[in-house]
C-alpha cells in the first residue's frame, strides 16, 4: 500500500497533476507512510523532470510547473519530517549582476533549485559586487550563483570573484554562473567553478558539490 | 538601386545590386557616439527627490515627444553609418514612483508590466521588464477595465509615431516598423512566467482569454504601423532562450498558432512583408515560422548556438534571413579583418539568390559604431551580386 502511494505521488508529479499530487501528499501527512520516503519519491520525480528537460522532451513551462507541484507537496510534508533529516540540501545565494535588470533565468533557477530541496537567498537584480560578497559572508552558502544576460555586464562576475578573494571567502564558496551572455570558456577565464546553461544543469552541479 | 529597392528586392528572394544592411534597435549609447551627443546625468538627477518628481512629470507629459526624439536620433545615426533600413519601435509607458526600486521610479506599460529603471556607465537611462502587475485573473480583469481607454490611445500613438518617422526619414532610410512586443510576451509578462506556467495547466480558459485580448490589440497596432506608410513590418516575441523554446512547440502552436496566423494574414492582406524577431535558440521553431506565414526572421543569436548557414539549410528560401553578426565579441572588440571575415562568411552562407539582409545579431551599449561601419563597408565590398 505504502509503495503504491509513493509510486502514485511520483506519477502525479510527472503527469503535472497538481491536485492529485497534493491530495496524495495530504494522505501521506495523515497516514502511515514514512514522510522521508514520500520526500524521496518527489525528489526522484524531479530528477525525471530534469532528465526530460535535458533530453528536450520538456520545456520551461513543464519544468516550472513541476517545480511548483513539488514545492506545494513539500510544503505539506517538510514540517512533519524529523529534525535531523528536514534541513535543506544547502544554501545557495543568487542574484543578477550589477547593470543587468533581467531576472527570468535567475527566477527559473530559484524555482527549480528550491523545489529540489535547496535553501535559496535571492538578492534580486542589479546587485553590486559588494552585495554578493556581503551575502556570502552573512549566509555561508554552499554556492553563489550569478546570472548575467548582457555582454555589457559580464565583467561584473570577475569583480565579484576578486571581491570574494579580497575578503578571504573565495575558497569557502563555489561560484556558478549562467545567462545568455556567458559560456563555459567565460566561466573558466573569470575564475568561476562552473557554468550552467540551464536551471536543471545548475541544480545538478550544486547537488554534486553538496554531496562531496 | 536605392536603399528601398535593395531591401524590397532581397525580401522578395531576388538578388539586388548588393547585400542590404539593416540596423537594429541601436542602443542610445551607440547612437550618441555616432552623433557626438553626451547623455544627461540621469542617475544623479534621479537621486534628488525633487528632480525625480520633475523627471516623472516630464516623462508622463512628454512621453511621445521624448520617445520620438530618441528614435529620431537612432535613425539619424543609422543613416550616418550607412544602413539601408532600421528597426523602429514604439512603447507606451507611464513613470510611477516606487520606493522599493533602486532609482525610486519605475515604468508601467499599458499591458500591466513593470520596467525597472537603471543608468548605464555613460549616464543613459535603461529599462528592463522585471515583473507583472496582474498575478491573478481578478487583477488582470481589473487592470484591463481600468486601462481600457488607453488601448485606443496606444493605437493612435503607434500610427502617429511611425508616420512621423516615415515622413521625416523615409527618403533616406527604410524604417522597418515594429508593432510592439508580441502576443506571447504580452500574455506571460503581465502575470510573470511562474504564474503563466501554472495558469497554462490550471486555468487554460484564462490564458486563452488573455491571448484573445492581446491578439486583438496587437492586430490593431500592426494595422496602425502599416497605415503609417511603413512597407516592411517587424513582429517579435522572444519565444526561445539560450537552449531552446520556452514552451513545447506544439503547446505554442495550440495556444498561439492561430494568433500568429492572423498576424501574417493581416500583413499579407495589406500587401506588406512580415519579418519576425525572436531571441534565443529557435531551430525547433523554424518550421512553425514558415507554417504561420512569416516572411522572414531576424536575429539568430550566435551565443544561443544559431548558425546562419544551418538555418538556410533548414528553411531554404521559405524565409528571408536577417542577421547575425556576433555582438558578444565581434562588433564590440573584433578587428577589422575579423569583421570582414564574418561578413564574407554570412554572405557565403545565406545571400545566394537574395532573401538575405546583413545585420548585427542584437544591440547593446558596447556595440561599437566603428565596427558597425566596418560591417557595412564589408557588405558594400564583398556583397555585390554579379549575376
Amino acid at each position: 500500500m505504502s509503495g503504491e502511494i509513493l509510486e502514485q505521488l511520483k506519477a502525479r508529479l510527472l503527469d503535472l497533476d497538481m491536485d492529485g499530487a497534493v491530495e496524495l501528499a495530504e494522505l501521506v501527512a495523515g497516514g502511515d507512510v514514512r514522510i522521508a520516503d514520500a520526500v524521496n519519491a518527489i525528489s526522484e520525480g524531479l530528477e525525471v523532470v530534469g532528465q526530460r528537460f535535458q533530453r528536450g522532451e520538456w520545456f520551461l513551462t513543464e519544468l516550472v510547473y513541476a517545480g511548483e507541484i513539488a514545492r506545494e507537496t513539500m510544503d505539506l510534508l517538510s514540517p512533519l519530517m524529523e529534525t535531523a533529516s528536514s534541513g535543506p540540501l544547502g544554501t545557495v545565494v543568487v542574484g543578477t549582476v550589477a547593470g543587468d535588470l533581467h531576472d527570468l533565468g535567475k527566477d527559473i533557477f530559484i524555482n527549480y533549485a528550491r523545489s529540489a530541496g535547496f535553501k535559496l537567498i535571492d538578492l534580486g537584480v542589479d546587485v553590486p559586487a559588494e552585495g554578493f560578497v556581503s551575502a556570502v559572508k552573512e549566509h555561508h552558502p554552499l554556492a553563489l550563483g550569478m546570472s548575467c544576460l548582457l555582454t555589457t555586464t559580464d565583467s561584473e562576475i570577475g569583480k565579484v570573484i576578486e571581491g570574494l578573494k579580497r575578503q578571504n571567502v573565495r575558497d569557502k564558496v563555489k561560484v556558478i554562473i549562467g545567462g545568455a551572455a556567458l559560456t563555459e570558456q567565460f566561466a573558466e577565464n573569470a575564475g568561476a567553478d562552473a557554468f550552467a546553461p540551464d536551471a536543471v544543469t545548475g541544480t545538478d552541479i550544486i547537488r554534486g558539490w553538496g554531496a562531496s | 538601386m536605392d536603399f528601398k529597392e535593395r531591401i524590397l528586392t532581397a525580401i522578395n528572394h531576388e538578388e539586388p545590386d548588393r547585400v542590404p544592411v539593416m540596423g537594429l534597435i541601436l542602443d542610445r549609447a551607440t547612437s550618441d557616439r555616432v552623433l557626438g551627443k553626451k547623455p544627461a546625468d540621469i542617475g544623479s538627477m534621479l537621486s534628488n527627490p525633487e528632480l525625480r518628481d520633475e523627471i516623472k512629470d516630464y516623462m508622463n507629459s512628454s512621453w511621445n515627444d521624448m520617445y520620438y526624439g530618441s528614435w529620431a536620433d537612432v535613425l539619424e545615426a543609422a543613416i550616418k553609418l550607412g544602413f539601408d533600413a532600421n528597426w523602429t519601435v514604439y512603447a507606451f509607458m507611464q513613470a510611477v514612483e516606487d520606493p522599493e526600486s533602486k532609482l525610486g521610479l519605475v515604468l508601467h506599460d499599458v499591458f500591466g508590466r513593470v520596467w525597472e529603471l537603471g543608468v548605464d556607465e555613460d549616464g543613459n537611462m535603461m529599462s528592463s521588464y522585471v515583473r507583472g502587475l496582474c498575478t491573478t485573473e481578478e487583477e488582470w480583469d481589473a487592470w484591463v477595465e481600468r486601462k481600457r481607454p488607453l488601448y485606443d490611445k496606444l493605437i493612435e500613438n503607434v500610427a502617429d509615431y511611425h508616420k512621423r518617422l516615415a515622413d521625416n526619414y523615409g527618403d533616406r532610410i527604410l524604417p522597418i516598423g515594429f508593432a510592439g512586443s508580441g502576443v506571447f510576451e504580452n500574455t506571460w509578462q503581465p502575470m510573470g512566467f511562474v504564474n503563466f506556467s501554472k495558469f497554462v495547466y490550471q486555468k487554460p480558459d484564462f490564458v486563452e482569454k488573455v491571448i484573445d485580448f492581446q491578439t486583438d490589440v496587437y492586430l490593431k497596432c500592426l494595422d496602425a504601423v502599416m497605415r503609417s506608410g511603413v512597407e516592411v513590418v517587424l513582429g517579435g516575441d522572444d519565444l526561445s532562450q539560450k537552449t531552446g523554446p520556452f514552451m513545447h512547440p506544439e503547446l505554442i502552436e495550440r495556444l498561439f498558432g492561430d494568433s500568429y496566423r492572423r498576424v501574417s494574414e493581416l500583413v499579407h492582406k495589406r500587401n506588406r512583408k512580415l519579418i519576425w524577431h525572436s531571441c534565443g535558440n529557435i531551430y525547433a521553431l523554424l518550421d512553425k515560422f514558415v507554417e504561420w506565414g512569416f516572411d522572414g526572421i531576424l536575429t539568430m543569436e550566435p551565443t544561443a548556438g544559431m548558425d546562419l548557414g544551418k538555418v538556410r539549410e533548414q528553411v531554404g528560401h521559405k524565409l528571408v534571413l536577417v542577421g547575425n553578426l556576433d555582438v558578444s565579441y565581434l562588433l564590440v572588440r573584433g578587428t577589422q579583418e575579423e569583421v570582414e571575415a564574418a561578413v564574407k562568411k554570412a554572405i557565403r552562407d545565406a545571400a545566394k539568390g537574395g532573401g538575405y539582409i546583413l545585420s548585427a545579431a542584437h544591440s547593446h551599449r558596447l556595440v561599437d559604431p566603428t565596427r558597425l561601419k566596418w560591417m557595412i563597408e564589408a557588405a558594400h565590398k564583398y556583397g555585390k551580386y554579379t549575376s
